[in-house]
């Protein structure tokens, strides 16, 4: 009985929306995640109050679960939004924002939360569809012939995060590297369905970026340099290895009763012998490479390196997958039967590769392998662990690519773009729309223009310097100016769009975001094949962003009442 | 943060943060209070029954009806959760009271039935406790004598609802079967059959109509379509050959865990069903690449490596001269024992082999001796698959699943179309399909993918879903409740009025008979109600021959009547005018084509049925909802029921019946004993065994 805790009522809110500090809670967290977007955005420190270590950062990945909140409202937003991100690594922030001021400004508008609501989903449709169409006016197709397209979106990708503190040099270089170690996981011939294969990632720190580089084959820890002389030897043809997942420890295995051992009875060399045994075998088969996950008994070991094998132990579970891709060999743990010739596999060189104080074995595979291995070198710890987060979303984004060969124009002139497609396409069948919505005209534009100041304004967060943020009103992109730039002057300063893809021109209008401006149907442009775009989005990664967005300022405007479990 | 206190209870509005403590057990319950021995008592009025009602419709009412939302709740664990659902609500609040707690009680064991209606039943709940309130303190049962004012007024409010629901259980169903029934439509299972047939043709429309009111109400207005849409297409796609409705679902509601997978991270248009099985469990070996068909596939339930030693028994390793003894063994090298573990392991996959197995399905952790003598014989395991799943399994696939690898048969393998990694959401499962067999040429077995942003909405989709298929199933069962006949009613015209309070078992009369139809749907949106209310009245005036008392059953049926009022009345709160138009119409509606049942009693309800029955074999167009009651339909009837969905009879009758055995039962509590356990007085110790049951719940 005095285990019995009694539980505490809960706490209740009624009508949460219309509650002050609810909303300026909301409103708080819109601003911080405002200032962290794109390539100049803000970073961010976080420190526990244990005295744990500093992060730098402006990733959603990691900036949102170290925000922790009593809100029920903010956890359900930050829930939605890392759930997204495990899946599609990138549009975190852009995920995030939209929701935020998707719901500011339904409660600006003032409309009942069932209309905002569906006016909401009816405006996700148009745009979705849009997005799918083949004309979209804010999509190209990637063009896997050339690794053009691919490094641009893997450099839009990493130059948006500047907490990675990379200069232009070397934000290219590693988004070369994230190109070719993406390239090297895709298999070359293999007919039926494709599996990809995987990139193995190791950091160095105290190394310049430009260090940083990508091998095909797998890069093994080797802990201590005995038998490295024997490398030279060992260039020859391909050979043999063999993996072992059982521990080679010689201890006991699990019999299932109680095991009573007689003085004179010495188990433990009963059990080096059945293993030195299995190294008889293993050496008449002429294994050169012998790599266990677990432990391997030391005489075991010496009796192995006697015989010019090299010997790798506590592999961990991590590598054996690639392991067992790379070279082909069925991981061994029995101890006792003959191991079968099916079960070894091939490795057909290897080097030692030295990065700072890490001492490396390179296994390099017989034939095609889609396993290949990233060192990734960089001046700190703190930038660095941020670079491998970075990486590692890029390399998610480009295997996106391979479902859905497309990208969003990026520096804002999708969100402008989309917003402008919006604006006119609510006007056609107004009264349709209306009757169907079960709302009122009003109502509707009231909505209409909610949603698209909200994509307008995650445009308008990419600037953070005080600039301007534009919009052209021919196609629809986005331009941003520094602050002290006259409006007169506009069309002689500003060069190209945020993505690159349209000129300035004497003859172009602008408009500031945000501002009223009349609807008008953005033109397509005329794609001119010199002219590349010079930053894209995951195309993937931002249509379900959009849709995650919608859906969970939906969820939050829907809500009534909050009921919050004290215990 | 303000106490709930004893004034009344503001219905909408209101705001700001409130501690949920129920009615507060101060005031004048406090005054009142006296000390029986060493216990704490506190004497329950009528108004505190009610309050403590109303605070729950309170909370309830937030995320009642179309235009209600949801309510945003943490766990404990500080999860954030979104529900509409009544019981999930109630079951947040972490109700103190006892009263309170005992209500919820009641609401989870209804709603554990029916899947439906928690939030409909708190409403009737209060709204009947007003009335009983306002009749008892018009006129308190002064005839006997009582000390106290309350005390009578307590007296007369518990022999009302002890009429209501003698009433209830009595004459209700005949009532509804009179008065409401013959508007609304039977659910044919064909509906189903036809869709399977013809997969553009919407010919399902009332299921998926029913369905699309209750999700509608679970989830909101936005995706109640697309889900009740996902829930027709996997009940066509489980649909038995010959079998009945309420075995489908029953199944399906049994295997639900099994045949749903919750992704989060994605918007929920995303779900989807897919077919065949999914395990939600990853291989433990590389997965095959075989391409050959079929894949077979055994499920083992223990360990494939077989246990040299079972839990009592010693391994004794001696020097080799000993002789053995007994529950012992003896031998001098223990590697000895080892390989032969190893190489009966060997045997057992290379009898796996001979019958070309090559998935298993283990539901234990396998050693690492397994795994890798499994990988070399091209053999993929799939470990720790949950026993739901596996007997999921084993229906579909016709295969047993077997407990000792040496005694492996014929019949313990099954033969898959395929089976491989499927990818949902963060983590990879194995997906398997079956081989058609002849017994379930019509079943498509198929699994569905519930998408949400967050594990919160997956869940909260996840029991949307499966409270649906209790929802139908119990629409379809058949309720075996006891019709009293016509001519026994005029026999016995005041019988209701001598009924006494425990008698409330209703007497078998010989003429038994299943009034409502299995799968009777009404129009959404308050039909039922003002349906009931209607029938209720008339029901009232004919039957008032003598009896004008408060007790007297016309003032039963009329109190019963104007409290289901309030359950229209807050589904169209945000405008009265909208609730008078929809009660007019219907009113009109019933005048136009006026039943004939009051007159024709006994040969109308034949009718009926049988008109019943004649419908539910052709497929029901929306426009042709109630023509089989009355002839022929006008245009306005057609309108108002085409903009509505639809709910079930059943569910309704049950509901009403429930809040009435609530009310009864909590009105028939007139003290509250908070018992103390008292850990610093042993000597009471035998005393605080019996009453540490009473700790968590009111005495009733």
């Amino acid at each position: 009985m005095s285990r019995l805790v009694k539980k505490s009522p809960s706490l209740c809110t009624d009508l949460p929306l219309d509650n002050t500090g609810i909303c300026n809670s909301l409103h708080l967290l819109r601003q911080l995640l405002r200032s962290c977007i794109g390539p100049t955005g803000r970073l961010k420190q976080v420190h526990n109050n244990i005295g744990g270590h500093v992060i730098t950062t402006s990733t959603s990945s990691v900036l949102l679960p170290a925000i922790s909140s009593s809100q029920p409202f903010i956890n359900l937003i930050k829930t939605s939004i890392l759930n997204h991100v495990s899946r599609f690594s990138d549009c975190g922030l852009f995920a995030a924002i939209l929701c935020l001021s998707l719901i500011e400004q339904a409660k600006q508008s003032g409309l009942r939360g069932n209309v905002a609501t569906s006016v909401n989903k009816h405006l996700l449709g148009l745009c979705t569809s849009y997005l799918q169409q083949q004309d979209c006016g804010c999509k190209v197709k990637l063009d896997f012939c050339s690794s053009q397209s691919l490094i641009t979106l893997a450099r839009s990708i990493i130059s948006s995060k500047p907490a990675c503190v990379l200069t232009e040099r070397e934000a290219l270089h590693i988004s070369k590297l994230a190109v070719q170690a993406f390239l090297l996981t895709v298999p070359c011939n293999s007919p039926g369905i494709v599996s990809l294969g995987k990139i193995v990632t190791v950091s160095v720190e105290g190394h310049s970026v430009l260090n940083s580089a990508v091998f095909p084959g797998l890069l093994v820890d080797m802990p201590d340099v005995f038998c490295l002389n024997k490398v030279e030897n060992l260039h020859s043809n391909p050979m043999r290895m063999v993996l072992f997942s059982a521990s080679l420890a010689g201890d006991l295995s699990d019999l299932g009763g109680i095991i009573e051992v007689h003085p004179g009875v010495d188990t433990d060399s009963q059990i080096l012998d059945q293993l030195l045994k299995l190294g008889q075998q293993v050496v008449k088969d002429e294994v050169k490479l012998f790599i266990c996950q677990k432990v391997i008994h030391p005489v075991l070991q010496q009796y192995l390196r006697s015989h010019g094998i090299m010997v790798i132990e506590r592999l961990g579970i991590t590598l054996m997958e690639p392991l067992t891709q790379l070279t082909g060999s069925q991981p061994v743990a029995t101890l006792h039967t003959t191991i079968p010739a099916k079960a070894y596999g091939k490795v057909r060189d290897l080097s030692i590769k030295q990065f700072g104080s890490k001492t490396m074995l390179h296994l390099q595979p017989p034939g095609d392998s889609a396993i290949c291995t990233m060192i990734l070198c960089h001046r700190n710890e703190t930038m660095l662990s941020e670079l491998k987060v970075v990486c590692q979303k890029t390399e998610h984004v480009l295997r996106l690519t391979l479902r859905e060969p497309s990208a969003l124009l990026g520096g804002g002139c999708t969100e402008t773009h989309l917003a402008a497609y919006v604006r006119h396409k609510s006007m056609d069948k107004v009264t349709e729309t209306v009757s169907v919505l079960g709302c009122s005209q009003t109502e509707y534009l009231r909505g209409v223009e909610g949603f698209c100041r909200s994509l307008e304004s995650l445009a308008a967060a990419l600037e953070h310097d005080g600039g301007n943020s534009l919009m052209d009103l021919t196609h629809a992109h986005h331009w941003s100016h520094p602050a002290d730039v006259m409006e007169e002057r506009m069309e002689d300063s500003s060069g190209f769009c945020g993505c690159g893809l349209v000129e300035s021109s004497t003859n172009q209008k602008w408009t500031y975001l945000n501002t009223k401006y009349p609807q008008f149907s953005p033109a397509p442009l005329f794609r001119v094949p010199t002219v590349q775009p010079r930053v894209l989005d995951s195309f993937t990664a931002k249509l379900n962003a959009l849709q995650v967005a919608v859906e969970t300022a939906n969820l939050a405007l829907d809500v009534r009442y909050v009921i919050q479990d004290m215990n | 943060m303000s106490r709930l206190t004893g004034t009344p209870f503001p219905y909408r509005g209101g705001g700001g943060g409130e501690k949920m403590t129920g009615p507060e057990r101060a005031g004048e319950a406090e005054e009142n209070s006296e000390s029986v021995g060493m216990l704490p008592m506190e004497h329950l009025h009528l108004e505190h029954v009610l309050q403590t009602v109303c605070v729950l419709e309170s909370v309830v009412l937030r995320s009642f009806g179309p235009e209600g939302g949801q309510v945003l709740f943490t766990r404990d664990t500080g999860q954030a959760m979104l529900s509409r659902s009544g019981t999930r609500i109630l079951t947040a609040l972490r109700l103190e009271h006892p009263l309170a707690r005992m209500v919820v009680e009641c609401v989870l064991k209804h709603s554990t039935v029916t899947g439906d209606g928690s939030k409909t039943f708190i409403l009737l709940l209060a709204s009947l406790l007003r009335m009983i309130q306002k009749t008892a303190c018009k006129e308190p049962n002064v005839s006997h004598t009582y000390n106290s004012r309350e005390t009578a007024e307590a007296s007369t409010a518990r022999h009302l609802a002890d009429k209501m629901l003698a009433f209830a259980l009595e004459e209700l169903d005949d009532i509804i079967a009179m008065g409401v029934v013959p508007y609304g439509c039977c659910l044919s299972w064909e509906d189903f059959t036809a869709k399977t047939q013809l997969p553009t043709c919407p010919i399902n429309h009332c299921v998926q109509k029913l369905l699309a009111s209750f999700f509608h109400s679970r989830l909101g207005r936005t995706h109640c379509d697309f889900i009740s849409n996902l829930t027709c297409e996997m009940l066509t796609h489980w649909k038995f050959k010959s079998d009945l409705p309420s075995s489908l679902l029953q199944f399906v509601n049994d295997n639900f865990s099994a045949l749903h997978t919750p992704v989060s991270g994605f918007p929920i248009s995303c779900s989807r069903l897919i077919e065949g099985q999914v395990i939600h469990r990853d291989f433990a070996t590389p997965c095959p690449q075989a391409d050959h068909q079929p894949v077979k596939a055994v499920v083992v339930t223990g360990c494939l490596q077989p246990k040299l030693l079972s839990a009592g028994e010693v391994l004794v390793l001696g020097s080799g001269e000993q002789g053995r003894e007994e529950n012992s063994r003896k031998e001098s090298s223990i590697v000895q024992f080892t390989a032969w573990a190893e190489r009966s392991l060997e045997c057992v996959i290379a009898k796996l082999q001979s019958l070309g197995v090559s998935v298993l399905l283990s539901a234990v952790k396998q050693s690492a001796a397994v795994l890798a003598l499994a990988a070399q014989a091209d053999m993929c395991i799939v470990e720790c698959v949950s026993e739901d799943e596996l007997s999921l399994f084993a229906q579909l696939s016709g295969a047993t699943p077997v407990s000792d690898c040496w005694m492996i048969e014929p019949e313990h393998v099954a033969a898959l179309t395929f089976c491989r990694p499927i990818l949902l959401g963060a983590h990879r499962y194995v997906h398997v399909a079956f081989h058609d067999s002849e017994e379930r040429i019509t079943v498509k077995p198929c699994s569905l993918v519930i998408c949400g942003p967050g594990e919160g909405q997956t869940d909260q989709y996840a029991c949307a879903f499966q409270d649906a298929i209790r929802m139908l199933l119990s629409t379809w069962e058949p309720i075996d409740i006891t019709a009293t006949t016509a001519s026994k009613k005029t026999l016995q015209p005041n019988k209701s009025t001598c009924l006494h309070v425990d008698n409330q078992i209703v007497k078998a009369s010989p003429f038994q008979q299943c009034v409502l139809e299995p799968g009777c749907v009404i129009p959404a949106g308050g039909t039922f109600e003002f349906l009931l209310n209607h029938a209720l009245l008339q029901h009232g005036s004919s039957c008032s021959i003598s009896d004008d008392t408060i007790m007297g059953a016309p003032a039963v049926s009329q109190l019963f009547a104007n409290a289901l009022l309030s359950v229209p009345r807050n589904i169209y709160f945000y405008s009265l005018r909208r609730f008078l138009q929809t009660q007019t119409r219907l009113l009109s509606f019933i005048q136009n084509h006026s039943h004939p049942f009051s007159h024709v009693y006994k040969q109308e309800h034949n009718t009926i049925v049988v008109q019943g029955r004649g419908k539910s074999e052709c497929p029901l167009e929306e426009g042709k909802l109630i023509n089989h009651c009355c002839g022929e339909t006008d245009v306005s009837s057609q309108v108002f029921m085409s903009d509505s969905g639809l709910e079930s009879v059943s569910c309704k009758y049950q509901l009403l019946v429930a809040v009435l055995q609530c009310v009864s039962s909590l009105l028939h509590v007139d003290t509250v004993l908070h018992t103390h356990t008292a850990l610093h007085t042993p000597s009471r110790r035998l005393a605080d065994i019996s009453w540490e049951g009473t700790e968590d719940e009111a005495e009733d």
